[in-house]
């Protein structure tokens, strides 16, 4: 590989102060750092360093995701890879843009955003739509903040609560139903108009009208619903290896589901004509992807391991409040932007009592 | 206080048990500052010929601790800029003999304060530390208790087990003249399993002469720590100092001691991925690097670190000899190649705290480190590892915030004073933030201020107090 890192070194002085690129430093270094590892060694103790670094962690999410990538891909057809370059390209020109008028370097938290925003949106979404929400999501939600590590919600969910608001009727009422036969839609590309591609309502929307889908058809994945949440057996795929390689806390997620099953239980054991039963609610909708992709964001929950478990309580629980008490039909996305909101006061009243006891131990 | 945090870097080129005696040298360069010391009272002259054991030179600001001559030779000061050279060496040794003006000692503290001044000046007071500050202990001051420490867990310095082979005998006799050096003060020895074979022959050894609670701690880095150990004794800083020996102190005590001989050599530790064979070496201080260099390290461009890789310093090429506290040299080489595509590469060799690399699949491995940084600076993104590694059980990240936000007080109310200097937040950081550098420098910062806040309150008070007189002079003036 040579001669990319010689073609790098000639190009390098119209990059650097003087050159007439100059401005693209930020691209130029995200590029070069892209292809070689960083040439940056330890000034001072310790000398050695973890070989983790942002990049990997990323990449981590990215390979998470690929179960739940391809069966968005096998249910819903290849509309899913346009949905993701324009995602790509639409909000990666938000991340440049500005890493480019702050000086600053380009941060890999993009390649995450971008490839999980496709999946929380419904398969016939128009693609001018995907681009109008991720620059949002990435502009509202992160860059405002002053970029990733500094911004407090979520800007994947930020783009979709947006796009939800903005265009209710494209967010909600244009559900394709999943593609039940071998090779499932794989070879088609479905939009709205696709004479094909029947519009069925969610599980969650059919259970408000009384009518539960099947558990092992959920489970599969084989229901209508967001292109990557619908199959949960992929979702925990990829969540249980987020959680094995620590790139997400296993205490968001457990606190998530455990806070909703219960909840759900409850409902369920109070009234089983009303509520439909806890794992069902599990299964259904986004609050598997939510709970392991989404709340799971280190830089949007709680830091402190005491917090995370607050935070997923307060998520789990206003998931099932809303889908069971409100005209939504599915909470997933405001209770993860509430505990967002709730995530910082959490830190510090966690912090606050640790100190304080740090403080006592020490006398 | 209960461990909690730590992990264990496996580095490659793991010092080897036994110890090698290191062929004479025939020049010493003897460095005048180390870690603690500085040696500046100078006690030579330029060509004068010494004999070993003889001062050289003391540190004032230390207890006068005195830097001893290593072996017999000729001093040559203004050679080589920050040492003392010893020139055409010969191994005749040097008598202790008690000298004339030690009467005031006798008479504050009776024999123990003898033998106190005896350690001082044959060089075995200098294995002692502070628990809380790591500095030197007055000689002839009080403890409230003794920390015996038989671990050195952080890779690589010389580890106990390599300097108490079959030399049990000397290190019980060792614990018997540190007991008769105190009252009644608790002396706790820490050892990696208290149910083993050794800590039961030791048990056996002193019973009847010194009174040592065996403590067992895991063998995690940093546990060995001494700030750690006083924490998780539940001694109080208020209730006087504490003092930290290792195995190569109690040693030494016994050689000052029972055998009034000066403490010449050391054992130090050899060990990192740029060594071609790692070792515990005898040696004593001024052994000329270079020697050692071409002796056992692997060509090529490497860091060579006075210390282990966490709280090791760079042992550059103005140090030309082994100073009087180095306890290892860990030899890393320096980061060359660029790798392509390194972060997508499954990382069968790289072992790392997430288990974000294939290498997770395999059993523990020593990998081989280089001095790269292994990625680029980027904003905290809140990930907790430096909390979760944190011994000291301090918020890494929170203390990170504040500083960022110049919010020293902040930062100071968040017991960044707790902070040990480990190196593991570092280490662990995806983020690549220098944590601790960071906190190092806060600590000092704080230090600082302290001082001067200190300072004007007593300046004021003087100021006060002159203020009075000067009334009260008028005032009988007047009558």
């Amino acid at each position: 590989m040579k001669f990319l890192l010689d073609i790098l070194k000639a190009v390098r002085p119209s990059f650097e102060a003087g050159g007439r690129l100059r401005a693209f430093k930020p691209v130029f270094d995200a590029m070069e750092n892209f292809f070689f590892a960083p040439a940056a060694v330890t000034l001072a103790a310790p000398h050695v360093r973890d070989p983790l670094d942002i990049k990997r962690l990323m990449s981590m999410v990215i390979i998470a995701v690929l179960p739940s990538l391809f069966t968005a891909f096998y249910f819903f057809g290849w509309r899913l890879v346009p949905m993701i370059i324009v995602s790509y390209a639409a909000g990666g020109a938000v991340e440049v843009a500005f890493a480019v008028i702050r000086k600053d370097q380009i941060n890999e938290g993009f390649l995450v955003t971008g490839m999980l925003f496709p999946l929380i949106l419904p398969p016939t979404l128009p693609l001018w739509m995907v681009g109008v929400g991720v620059v949002f999501g990435v502009f509202v939600g992160k860059e405002l903040f002053g970029g990733t590590g500094r911004n407090i919600f979520n800007p994947a969910i930020v783009g979709r609560c947006f796009l939800a608001l903005a265009y209710p009727a494209a967010m909600s009422g244009n559900w394709t139903s999943a593609g039940s036969s071998w090779p499932g839609r794989m070879l088609e590309y479905v939009t709205s108009s696709n004479v094909d591609a029947v519009s069925t309502a969610t599980p969650l929307v059919l259970a408000k009208q009384g009518e539960l889908v099947s558990f092992w058809k959920m489970l599969l994945g084989n229901t209508s619903g967001s292109m990557g949440e619908t199959s949960a057996i992929a979702v925990i795929l990829g969540g249980v290896f987020l959680i094995l390689t620590r790139v997400a806390n296993w205490r968001t997620v457990v606190s998530i589901l455990g806070s909703a099953a219960v909840l759900a239980g409850i409902f369920h054991y109070g009234q089983p004509d009303r509520f439909a039963p806890a794992l069902w609610h599990l299964c259904a909708g986004s609050l598997l992807f939510g709970a392991f992709f989404m709340a799971t964001d280190p830089v949007t929950s709680p830091v402190t391991n005491a917090g995370k478990w607050f935070y997923g309580i307060i998520i789990g629980v206003i998931t099932v409040l809303i889908r069971n008490f409100t005209g939504y039909v599915e909470g997933v996305m405001f209770a993860i932007l509430l505990g967002n909101i709730a995530a910082p006061i959490i830190d510090e009243v966690v912090t606050k009592v640790r100190l304080r006891r740090l403080r006592l131990e020490e006398g | 206080m209960e461990f909690r945090g730590g992990y264990n870097i496996l580095l490659q080129g793991k010092p080897d048990r036994l110890t090698e005696v290191l062929p004479e040298p025939e020049i010493l360069y003897l460095p005048l500052c180390s870690r603690r010391f500085e040696f500046t009272e100078m006690l030579v002259r330029e060509g004068q010929r010494v004999k070993g054991g003889d001062v050289l030179s003391r540190d004032p600001d230390n207890y006068a601790v005195p830097l001893l001559a290593p072996r017999a030779g000729i001093v040559r000061l203004n050679v080589v800029k920050g040492h003392i050279v010893l020139e055409d060496i010969s191994k005749t040794e040097f008598a202790y003999t008690e000298r004339g003006e030690l009467g005031h000692i006798v008479r504050q503290m009776g024999e123990a304060g003898i033998k106190r001044h005896k350690l001082l000046e044959l060089g075995a007071w200098q294995f002692f530390y502070d628990a809380y500050t790591g500095a030197l202990p007055d000689p002839l001051g009080p403890a409230q208790a003794v920390i015996i420490s038989t671990l050195s867990l952080e890779p690589f310095v010389a580890r106990g087990d390599a300097q108490l082979q079959e030399r049990l005998l000397d290190f019980t006799r060792g614990l018997e003249h540190l007991q008769s050096l105190l009252e009644y003060q608790p002396m706790y020895l820490v050892m990696p399993d208290i149910s083993s074979d050794f800590a039961s022959q030791v048990r056996r050894q002193i019973r009847g002469y010194a009174r040592a609670e065996l403590i067992e701690i895991p063998l995690k880095y940093p546990y060995d720590n001494s700030n750690i150990l006083v924490r998780h004794l539940h001694l109080k800083k208020n209730d006087g100092p504490v003092w930290f020996v290792r195995t190569e102190g109690v040693l030494a005590i016994d050689r000052a001691l029972t055998l009034s001989k000066p403490c010449l050599s050391r054992i130090v530790s050899l060990g990192g991925p740029g060594v071609r064979m790692p070792i515990h070496m005898k040696v004593i201080p001024g052994y000329p690097i270079e020697a050692i260099r071409t002796r056992c390290v692997s060509p090529g461009a490497v860091r060579m670190l006075n210390g282990g890789i966490l709280t090791g310093v760079p042992a550059g090429p103005e140090t030309l000899g082994l100073d009087t506290e180095c306890r290892g040299l860990t030899v890393l080489a320096e980061h060359g190649e660029r790798e392509f595509l390194g972060f997508v590469r499954p990382g069968w060799d790289r072992s790392s705290y997430a288990a974000c690399f294939l290498s997770s699949l395999r059993a523990k491995f020593s990998e081989r480190f280089t001095t790269a940084m292994r990625g680029e600076g980027r904003p905290c993104v809140s990930c907790n590892f430096c909390e979760e590694v944190c011994p000291a059980g301090i918020m890494p990240y929170l203390l990170h915030k504040y500083l960022y936000g110049d919010l020293i007080e902040e930062v100071e109310l968040a017991r960044v004073d707790l902070c040990i200097e480990c190196g593991l937040c570092s280490f662990v950081c995806p983020s690549k933030i220098d944590l601790t550098r960071q906190f190092v420098e806060a600590k000092r910062l704080i230090e600082r201020e302290k001082e001067e806040i200190r300072r004007e309150q007593l300046k004021q008070a003087e100021l006060r107090l002159a203020e009075e007189a000067r009334r009260k002079a008028a005032k009988e003036a007047e009558y």
